[in-house]
């Protein structure tokens, strides 16, 4: 009799999970929302670049440096030829650290195939008298740009009558791309800069290799004595990465689950749910399908992201062991927030009145974004161990730890987050469905949380 | 020896400080046809939430079809008397999901649900969404889904709410022929004639409390007809007074539209004696005694203070 009973009651579970798998993932909004719009994004950005690339004119104009030196415009046409200018991007986008392991590939390659063609003639004057005239041709536009380089400029450490750091002044027309400025500024700069060393009687060359900071090859050594590479990537945007996932995943679900909970009571569809199978069930039922549509979520997208790092050859950063806790965590992380979602939705009668309840558990659910820079350079520290216990931040928090590779957490803290967390999981369960209990048959004006907590102890 | 398919002892819920069911006892013979009437907030969809195991007793037991009520739950049909469905599911699909959470196997689901569509009517409504569905069309398919799965007990809040008089007539005539297959059907209205015409049984639900519950001929025996209406041939009101003189007539009342005068009979006085008392008084065109109809029988056990039954709406 029992066990026709658990059956049948699994059977109105299972039927409950199906409809509300099968009316959620195969639908125009969910395969628009989940599967086309994360594509269309990407389309889009494609595009954005593309669109920038084919906007670019050609740089092609006079440039005209007042100096009385007359050296500064000759180093800064060396500045701007197209090699100098593509060399120049390169070096500064491979000294961010962060981009060597990109995984779209070499981003400096890629950024210098972006550049317009540059023709810039730089002439050097002398006269300081004709700055009126040349003024007039750059408001014409028939100068690229006008540069005044007071003598001053060229000694060391130069200073005007007030104290200042001397300047030099660079004139533009106004239509000037601001791109276009800025690599006008910066050979200027350099130009000068080459002046004065020149006026020493140094060789720039020889000074700028003396000057250049050495690359470091950081290695992390555990307290097993194994040594590690250092990887930006794998401290601080992989864990990111990770619990940026689990947050989506579990929210999505969380979101259709509050918002069919309200749309069941409006429509009155659940007084003739709860004739068929009892709150409990429906909750199971509710619960089980919204998980298996996150876990499809999660699938796809926890997939392409793998892909792609093994694309990048750094499939070695995630290990089948993470990968193992990261779906446990799943599953923690769900049940706090799907759990939430199904309780609140269940006692409220429309999304808005739905927003007051949800707000305090939002705010602790933001923490581990808020500190996802000091955990995840720091999964020891005390942030990210006290975070770690904090209920329902506990999964999140523990997928930032656990995914920084570069340091090990303490087993026995993985250990007892898993157990203080699956333990408080079923206090939400416990709660939430006394809430659901009681509120999928309320009508009227939604409950203010000491009412909740006296729906839990009421049912 | 007949068996109870709904059992109640005792049965008391409480929301707050608001005592919904007073210690209700109830017996729903097998097979009858229940009616559950009373004024706003009686008690009746407590009580039937509780039988459908939806919300459950403070104190007191229930038992349906001789077991509890959750493991009656697929014996069970209920249509609610707040009526929703799945907007955008389609009607065959609404329905055999409905089915399939009652119990019934995927295999001749389709030609159960397309049978009971062409029994209601609804044979084009198949492949339709819900959404699309007239009020009416939408009251026959929650109709469907509470008896698909050709339950024992069948429990109807308000059944004929916002139907037109054809599907009124319809549905009517299904629940006789559920009824009369020998399933047992308890049907709660605030519609006096409807209960009247349809129930071989009334239960009266006043303030958490049972207050009547018996079969329609005891009804009509114990609330005998007290009311004697006398149309004098002269239509002429002053002689309402002449039969109020009458021995054994407590009140009489004129009613213009009818040009008649209403006797109200003194209990222990016989009718008949009355009636041939006011035909040896005047020239009388008609002389009748008034059965006693169930808003009669709700007015006087309820109270005249209660909105009458056509205002009142479920409790």
């Amino acid at each position: 009799m029992a066990e026709r009973m658990h059956a049948s009651s699994m059977r109105r579970i299972w039927t409950i999970a199906f409809r509300e798998f099968r009316h959620t993932v195969i639908t125009k909004g969910f395969i628009f929302g989940a599967l086309v719009m994360p594509v269309v994004m990407f389309a889009a950005i494609a595009a954005l670049g593309m669109l920038i690339g084919m906007q670019m004119t050609p740089v092609v104009g006079t440039l005209v440096v007042i100096d009385e030196s007359g050296t500064v415009a000759g180093f800064a046409a060396e500045e701007l030829t197209p090699e100098q200018v593509a060399k120049d991007m390169q070096e500064a986008l491979q000294r961010n650290s962060t981009l060597k392991n990109w995984p779209g590939g070499d981003v400096a390659q890629q950024a210098t195939a972006s550049l317009p063609s540059i023709d810039v003639k730089v002439e050097s004057v002398q006269d300081a008298t004709r700055v009126d005239e040349l003024r007039a041709k750059v408001q014409d536009g028939s100068l690229l740009g006008l540069a005044i380089v007071p003598p001053e400029l060229l000694n060391a450490n130069p200073k005007d009558a007030e104290g200042n750091d001397l300047t030099y002044t660079l004139i533009v027309p106004t239509r000037s791309a601001p791109r276009l400025t800025g690599m006008l500024e910066k050979s200027i700069a350099k130009g000068i800069v080459k002046a004065r060393v020149q006026r020493v009687g140094t060789d720039y060359t020889s000074l700028k290799a003396l000057l250049a900071l050495p690359e470091t090859s950081v290695r992390r050594m555990s307290v097993e004595g194994a040594e590690a590479d250092e990887n930006v990537l794998a401290k601080t945007l992989l864990p990111m990465g990770f619990m940026m996932l689990l947050w989506a995943t579990t929210f999505a679900s969380g979101q259709y689950l509050l918002t069919t909970t309200i749309e069941e009571k409006a429509s009155k569809v659940m007084e003739v749910l709860l004739s068929a199978v009892s709150p409990m069930e429906l909750l199971c039922g509710k619960l089980l399908g919204y998980a298996m549509v996150s876990a499809v979520m999660l699938g796809m997208y926890g997939a392409l992201g793998i892909a792609g790092l093994i694309a990048a050859a750094m499939g070695d950063l995630v290990s089948p062991g993470m990968l193992i806790l990261m779906l446990v965590y799943f599953v923690m992380a769900y049940a706090f927030v799907s759990t939430m979602m199904a309780s609140v939705g269940s006692a409220v009668n429309d999304l808005r009145e739905a927003q007051s309840l949800v707000t305090p558990a939002m705010l602790i659910l933001m923490l581990p974004i808020m500190l996802w820079l000091p955990i995840s350079e720091q999964p020891n520290g005390w942030i990210a161990t006290i975070s770690s216990f904090i209920p329902p931040a506990i999964p999140f928090v523990m997928v930032l730890r656990v995914t920084a590779s570069n340091e090990q957490i303490d087993t026995w803290q993985v250990v007892l987050s898993l157990v203080w967390g699956f333990a408080w999981v079923g206090v939400f369960i416990w709660g939430g469905a006394k809430i659901f209990r009681v509120g999928v048959l309320m009508q009227g004006k939604p409950p203010s949380p000491r009412e909740l907590l006296k729906w839990i102890r009421m049912a | 020896m007949t068996t109870s398919a709904v059992n109640l002892r005792a049965v008391w819920k409480r929301f707050g400080k608001t005592e919904a069911v007073r210690g209700i006892d109830l017996d729903v013979p097998d097979g009858s046809l229940t009616g559950f009437i009373g004024p706003n907030g009686a008690g009746k969809s407590t009580t039937i939430r509780m039988i459908m195991s939806i919300i459950y007793p403070d104190e007191g037991s229930v038992q349906v079809l001789s077991a509890d009520a959750i493991s009656a739950k697929d014996r069970i049909g209920y249509l609610p008397e707040e009526r929703g469905l799945y907007r955008r599911m389609r009607v065959m699909e609404f329905l055999k999901f409905m089915a399939t959470l009652k119990g019934l196997p995927a295999a001749g689901l389709d030609a159960r649900v397309n049978a009971w569509l062409e029994r209601v009517q609804l044979t084009d409504a198949s492949k339709k969404r819900c959404q699309e569905l007239s009020k009416g069309q939408q009251q026959k398919v929650q109709f469907i889904a509470s008896v698909i799965h050709d339950p024992e007990l069948i429990i109807l809040d308000e059944p004929f709410s916002g139907l037109d008089p054809v599907n009124a007539r319809l549905i009517n005539r299904l629940i006789r022929d559920l009824h009369d297959a020998g399933r047992t059907i308890i049907f709660s209205t605030h519609v006096m004639h409807q209960a009247e015409q349809l129930c071989d049984r009334i239960v009266l639900i006043n303030r958490g409390e049972k207050i009547l519950d018996a079969s329609m001929t005891e009804i009509h025996a114990r609330f005998d007809p007290r009311t004697v209406q006398v149309e004098p041939s002269s239509h002429d009101p002053a002689d309402a007074s002449r039969l109020g003189a009458l021995p054994g007539v407590e009140r009489a009342q004129w009613d213009p539209e009818r040009h008649a005068a209403e006797l109200t009979i003194a209990r222990d006085v016989d009718p008949q004696s009355v009636m041939r008392a006011a035909i040896a008084l005047m020239p009388v065109r008609t002389v009748e005694l008034r059965k006693t109809t169930l808003d009669d029988v709700f007015v006087e056990l309820v109270g005249e203070a209660m909105p009458s039954s056509e205002e009142s709406g479920n409790g």
